[in-house]
């Protein structure tokens, strides 16, 4: 096992930057997220610490070796790609011991270990099977085993999971998490999808553009979001984020369309300026008399809670309320505003304000 | 089409299905016109005496004479067995430099077209010529065969000349000329290939070689097949370049089964002996065309 030190790392095609400069510390046996938008360079930085990609500027070192210019094969990593890369032509077993038997390993030690890994997955009925005959889930098992049976120092996800149906993919997140709790294997995995970061990392890297906006657990990255835009990424629903203006004396914060609010205290940060509101959804709640005017505009029943989008003077806003909250369609209510938990953006920069 | 099935189609449906044996008439009568009319014409011939040079004889019956006459022909034998040879020699070498072209052609370029051009080129290139310009290459005095020997020291050969020598320089020939359509045959399969094949085998630490043994030659299998079905049939038909470069000499060396009713036809005008040469030619050919379609459906490496 290793961790994995990312030192001002660049990567440019030709003339064209796409990666300027990450620097990401991954600590040993850590479970790091890479999430971002489709273009932001997360696969390309995954694919340089495989060594798929050359890079550029700055040093990529696994455990205390600098890999810049080692070849995949000796950087003693496991990667498992989107489309699963299973040899169409080999059986599920063969696929497994693939990385074993290029490397010579004898055929006792490779059954063995195929079949080890196959219990862990729960793929053993399928062995003698090829890919064509599996299902998207049994494939994606099939991938992981790939990558488990090798023992690597370091785990690498190329989004595994945007090939299945949501249920499935829900089912697979477990199997991730269970495997990392089992062996304790760095991890570095690539999604567009929130829900997975969230879900299954320690720390959460969330890339723009080439950049890394934020690097934190997801506790943080949702609780304290250093930009606008990694508080819009994180979250379902997103954030709410309107514009409004805090009083010079910071006692109240106006919305756009003129609903004014008396601030929390900590808002004296801000005083006087013109400022982004963050606010969740479940930080909108159904007030009495003392509330902002709104009306609703529409009602998503989730079961377990039903989330409502609401006009506040100019505003959209959404909301999360209990299922019994007497919400319709239309209908004007009185909304209350947690601005203890609302989060202050600079509208330029689109830095948090602390 | 069972009859339950007919009594049950309505009038529209009925409608339809004149429609489309309408529509598919024009090309199945130009087919006719063009191809299963002269293979009866040629299977008729073949079981009729007919010799231009010997009008007054007529064209009479003969049942299976002319392939009793093929069966003690000397000459057919000999063309028979040149013919293998070259489809011996030919096919498998034409695949295993298609192969290497394909894998040459298939790596990351910056500027594609000269590679593609340069694949394409002896492909477009007419048969017959291609045939002339090895012809050149082999002469004895200007050739660039012999300038090369000369360079080296050694003894210019008489490459058209002298049996064993010619049907390598023809050999040559047939496999430049058709390499290509075989590497645009394996280009094509090259690409349906995963970079993550690669890609994964990379990581899990398979050298080149062993990516190229275990991914790419089970993964190209299938048109590895379609080029050795093509080549050999074109290959039981050589004709064109052999008839440029040595018209199947010396003796009749080098001469195909193809030259052979060529000449029995055209040069020595036996309509009904060339007849029964080609109706076997043709049987032959289907012949190890089934092997090879049997084979491909047997295997069931195939998606």
């Amino acid at each position: 096992m290793a961790g994995i030190e990312i030192a001002q790392v660049v990567k440019a095609y030709g003339s064209v930057p796409v990666i300027h400069g990450i620097d990401l510390s991954v600590r040993d046996g850590e479970f790091v997220v890479l999430v971002g938008p489709s273009g932001c360079g997360k696969s390309t930085l995954l694919r340089m610490i495989a060594g798929l990609e050359s890079v550029t500027g700055g040093t990529i070192r696994i455990g205390e070796r600098v890999v810049n210019d080692l070849p995949p094969r000796d950087r003693d990593i496991a990667m498992v790609f989107q489309d699963y890369a299973l040899y169409p032509h080999r059986t599920v077993a063969e696929n497994v011991g693939f990385g074993l038997r290029m490397r010579g390993t004898d055929a006792v030690t490779i059954e063995k270990k195929v079949k080890e890994a196959a219990e862990i997955l729960q793929i053993t009925h399928l062995l003698d099977r090829k890919p064509g005959q599996l299902s998207g889930g049994q494939r994606q098992r099939v991938a992981m085993g790939r990558a488990i049976v090798r023992d690597p120092k370091v785990f690498l996800f190329d989004e595994p999971l945007s090939n299945l149906d949501a249920q499935l993919r829900a089912e697979m997140r477990v199997e991730i998490k269970k495997l990392h709790q089992r062996f304790g294997t760095t991890i570095i995995y690539v999604t567009h999808d929130q829900v997975e970061a969230m879900t299954l990392a320690d720390r959460i890297a969330i890339l723009k553009a080439g950049h890394v906006e934020q690097f934190a657990t997801p506790d943080e990255v949702y609780r304290r979001p250093r930009s606008t835009f990694v508080a819009r990424f994180i979250g379902s629903p997103a954030m709410n984020i309107v514009p409004a203006t805090i009083a010079p004396d910071a006692a109240a914060i106006t919305l756009a369309g003129g609903a004014s609010v008396a601030t929390p205290a900590a808002f004296a940060r801000a005083a006087g300026r013109n400022v982004l509101l963050g606010l969740r959804a479940e930080h909108l709640r159904l007030a009495g008399p003392d509330g902002v005017p709104a009306r609703t505009v529409i009602v998503e029943p989730l079961g377990s809670d039903t989330l409502a989008l609401m006009q506040v003077g100019a505003v959209e806003m959404t909301g999360r309320f209990p299922p019994s909250a007497p919400l319709r369609a239309g209908g004007e209510v009185m909304l209350g505003l947690d601005l203890d938990q609302a989060h202050l953006f600079d509208p330029e920069t689109g830095l948090a304000i602390v | 089409m069972s009859d339950a099935i007919r009594h049950r189609l309505t009038p529209l449906e009925r409608a339809e299905r004149r429609l489309g044996f309408a529509m598919l008439a024009p090309a199945f009568l130009l087919l006719a016109a063009v191809v299963l009319y002269p293979i009866a014409e040629l299977i008729r011939n073949s079981f009729h005496f007919n010799h231009l040079a010997q009008p007054w004889m007529g064209t009479p019956f003969v049942g299976f004479e002319n392939y009793v006459k093929a069966l003690g022909d000397d000459r057919f034998h000999e063309a028979v067995l040149h013919t293998v040879l070259y489809i011996l020699v030919t096919v498998p070498g034409a695949v295993v430099i298609g192969l290497g072209l394909a894998l040459l052609a298939n790596q990351p370029f910056r500027v594609k077209w000269p590679v593609r051009l340069g694949l394409l080129l002896p492909w477009a290139l007419p048969l017959v010529f291609a045939g002339l310009i090895f012809r050149w290459f082999f002469e004895y005095n200007q050739g660039i065969a012999n300038a090369m020997l000369r360079g080296l020291g050694l003894e210019p050969l008489n490459w058209l000349t002298s049996p064993g020598l010619a049907f390598f320089a023809i050999c040559l020939a047939i496999i430049w000329k058709s390499s290509s359509f075989v590497a645009l045959v394996l280009l094509a399969g090259l690409q349906t290939i995963p970079k993550s094949f690669y890609e994964a085998a990379e990581v899990d630490g398979a050298t080149k070689w062993q990516q190229f043994r275990e991914i790419t030659l089970p993964m190209l299998r299938p048109a590895i097949f379609v080029a050795l079905i093509f080549r050999t049939i074109t290959a039981i038909q050589t004709f064109d370049i052999p008839y440029a470069m040595t018209n199947g000499g010396p003796g009749n060396s080098t001469e195909t089964l193809a030259m052979y009713i060529h000449k029995t036809t055209v040069d020595f005008l036996d309509l009904g002996y060339g007849s029964a040469l080609a109706v076997l030619m043709f049987l032959v050919s289907a012949v190890i065309t089934s092997v090879y379609l049997r084979h491909t459906r047997r295997d069931p490496g195939r998606h």
